[in-house]
């Protein structure tokens, strides 16, 4: 659609009006006359742009960034207007910045209202970093609700449910996250490295997929996927796993350890002893140095008969 | 004979005076206000009865806050030229900054006096009547500025003003629609049509008008009125807002100090937020907006 001229604007009905206000981008809400008021207004700046300098909303976000969340908030302030979220938003991450958590909650309940659906995630982050993780994770399901695959708010539940201690509720929303997007490899491993720390190995390794790669990208997921496997006690295929990932990277200790682990519940104790140690000289870990302790020490050999002094013989 | 220094005084080089004239410009422009007065110095020594130098130096001095010498300056000019419309304005500016408002009403008649068409001095007239709360003879003079331009946006905003304090606020809303329409951007217009809404309870407009001119301009006087009307509106978080913004402008306005603690204690009780509806508070029977509005109920119950 073209630009209207103000004169059109003037005389345009009440459908025509709401069009234009969506061609431009501006609030459609309203009593006729303001919605008019502010098409006009907006046509006559958009009339004679001026030139570029920093507003208060430019300067505000910029001092939010760098640590002076008091004077962004009084920037933010001044620049609040009732026909626009933003700065509503912007209010919200200064407030968050000072520690003035339950007002930046408010602040991005008012973009919310505004019809600002991200200013939900801002709002689940400010309840978040306050603790408050039942109202964090509802604020994401509230995003969810209109957005349904968003990464972003799946990820933040993801994490908020973990650190709520539900995790194995947090490896099925990784998992989702997974489904949702085949193109992020490392969604998988993230879901079952969730179901592992929930004590769900089984789950784990159906999450971890048939092939976990242990390339240099995908290593920590193969490790994880070979530590489901070591806890559910299919030994031989966890070790092949660990295997595969030190030959890509030798010096892993996580690896190291892994493996040792595996070798000492098949039995193999020198295997063992000698993966164990070498992942302690990598990384100097109580538990590493917990799993060497738990190798069972060599036999003693019997001792060498000596030759039994022999009697002199009497003369 | 003259002597030397008597001769370069009545026999100036007019090449001298104009380039000590030119670098006395040049220095007050660039804010160089003893560079300025040195070369003014000079200028006068050739030329005594300089008019246009007695101006520049008055301009040099009141910058320099000098009133009493600038004032004297001005009136040397005018000695020098009684029918100088720079130095009757520039003396009227001076006698304003020393709170001598009489006198600078009476500058404006002398001026008026043989330049009756003088827009200026009818404008500043009409604004120095104001301020002596003469608003009957400041309205004559904003007539007169009108009748020589009607399109003259802040003569109808200044009528507008005087009329409101006269309590006809009827007319006054009309000379402020009139400055709005011929400059859109009058943010005096849009702060003076602020007071009248919450003259006139109408907290709705009054807020509408507030935000407009605040995106222009902002001033501590404006936020505390745009606090006031959203506390009508019962909208204590928006309230707030705007007392502590006037505040963070001018810490020393008690009114806005008393209104943020009322604004504060209601915000437990009611809070009310209008969303994306700027023109909460407006709500007009059978518009088409106010037909589709989600809060209408709501606003029915504050729109006056």
């Amino acid at each position: 659609m073209s630009v209207p001229s103000a004169a059109e604007v003037e005389h345009a009905d009440w459908p025509t009006l709401q069009r234009m206000c969506g061609s431009l981008g501006l609030n459609p809400k309203g009593r006729s006359g303001v919605v008019r008021m502010r098409v006009l207004e907006h046509l006559r700046r958009r009339g004679r742009p001026e030139p570029w300098r920093a507003g208060r909303d430019h300067m505000a976000a910029l001092l939010t960034r760098l640590g002076f969340p008091d004077l962004s908030e009084d920037l933010w302030e001044s620049a609040i207007r009732l026909d626009a979220p933003a700065p509503w938003v912007g209010l919200g991450q200064a407030q968050v910045a000072g520690g003035f958590l339950s007002e930046a909650v408010k602040s991005f309940d008012r973009a919310a209202q505004m019809g600002d659906a991200s200013s939900l995630l801002h709002r689940a982050e400010a309840l978040g970093a306050g603790g408050d993780y039942d109202r964090a994770i509802a604020a994401c399901e509230s995003y969810l609700a209109s957005h349904p695959g968003d990464l972003r708010a799946l990820g933040m539940k993801a994490d908020f449910l973990v650190r709520s201690g539900f995790k194995e509720e947090a490896g099925r929303v990784l998992r989702a996250a997974a489904d949702f997007h085949p193109e992020f490899p490392f969604l998988r491993p993230a879901a079952g490295t969730a179901f592992l720390k929930a004590g769900r190995p089984e789950v784990a390794v159906d999450s971890f997929g048939p092939s976990t790669r242990a390339d240099a990208t995908g290593i920590e997921g193969a490790l994880n996927r070979g530590a489901a496997l070591l806890v559910l006690g299919r030994t031989r295929e966890a070790i092949d796993i660990f295997q595969k990932a030190l030959e890509t990277d030798p010096d892993r200790a996580e690896a190291l350890n892994n493996l040792g682990v595996a070798h000492l519940q098949m039995g193999e104790r020198q295997a063992a002893a000698s993966n164990l140690a070498r992942a302690a000289k990598l990384v100097d870990s109580p538990q590493i140095r917990l799993n060497l302790a738990k190798v069972p020490k060599a036999a003693p050999r019997d001792k060498a008969k000596k030759p039994a002094a022999r009697k002199k013989e009497k003369p | 004979m003259l002597a030397p220094d008597t001769a370069r005084r009545f026999l100036p080089s007019v090449d001298r005076l104009e380039s000590a004239m030119h670098a006395a410009r040049r220095a007050f422009d660039q804010g160089d206000t003893d560079g300025a007065l040195g070369q003014l110095g000079v200028a006068l020594k050739l030329k005594p009865e300089y008019d246009a130098a007695w101006i520049l130096k008055g301009h040099v001095l009141q910058k320099a806050g000098e009133l009493e010498a600038a004032l004297d300056s001005f009136m040397q000019s005018l000695k020098c030229n009684g029918d100088s419309k720079e130095g009757w304005m520039g003396l009227a500016s001076v006698l304003h900054g020393l709170g001598r408002l009489k006198e600078e009403a009476e500058a404006y008649d002398r001026l008026l006096a043989f330049d009756p068409r003088s827009l200026e001095a009818w404008i500043d007239k009409g604004a120095v009547l104001h301020e002596l709360e003469d608003y009957p003879a400041a309205i004559l003079c904003y007539e007169e500025v009108l009748a020589l331009r009607p399109e003259f946006a802040t003569a109808w905003n200044n009528k507008g003003a005087a009329l409101l304090r006269l309590g006809r606020e009827a007319e006054a809303a009309r000379c402020f629609e009139e400055a709005l329409r011929l400059d859109p951007d009058c943010v005096d217009a849009m702060a003076n049509r602020t007071y009248l809404c919450e003259k006139q309870g109408y907290h709705g407009e009054a807020i509408l008008w507030a935000d407009r001119a605040l995106r222009i301009r902002e001033a501590p006087g404006l936020w505390y009125a745009k606090g006031r009307a959203h506390l009508g509106l019962l909208e204590s978080t928006l309230a707030i807002r705007s007392f502590d913004r006037a505040l963070a402008l001018d810490s020393t306005l008690k009114e806005a100090k008393a209104e943020l603690r009322r604004a504060k204690a209601m915000r437990g009780k009611s809070d009310f937020y209008r969303g994306a509806y700027e023109c909460f508070g407006t709500h007009l029977a059978g518009d088409p907006g106010c037909e589709e509005c989600e809060i209408r109920p709501r606003c029915r119950e504050v729109t006056p």
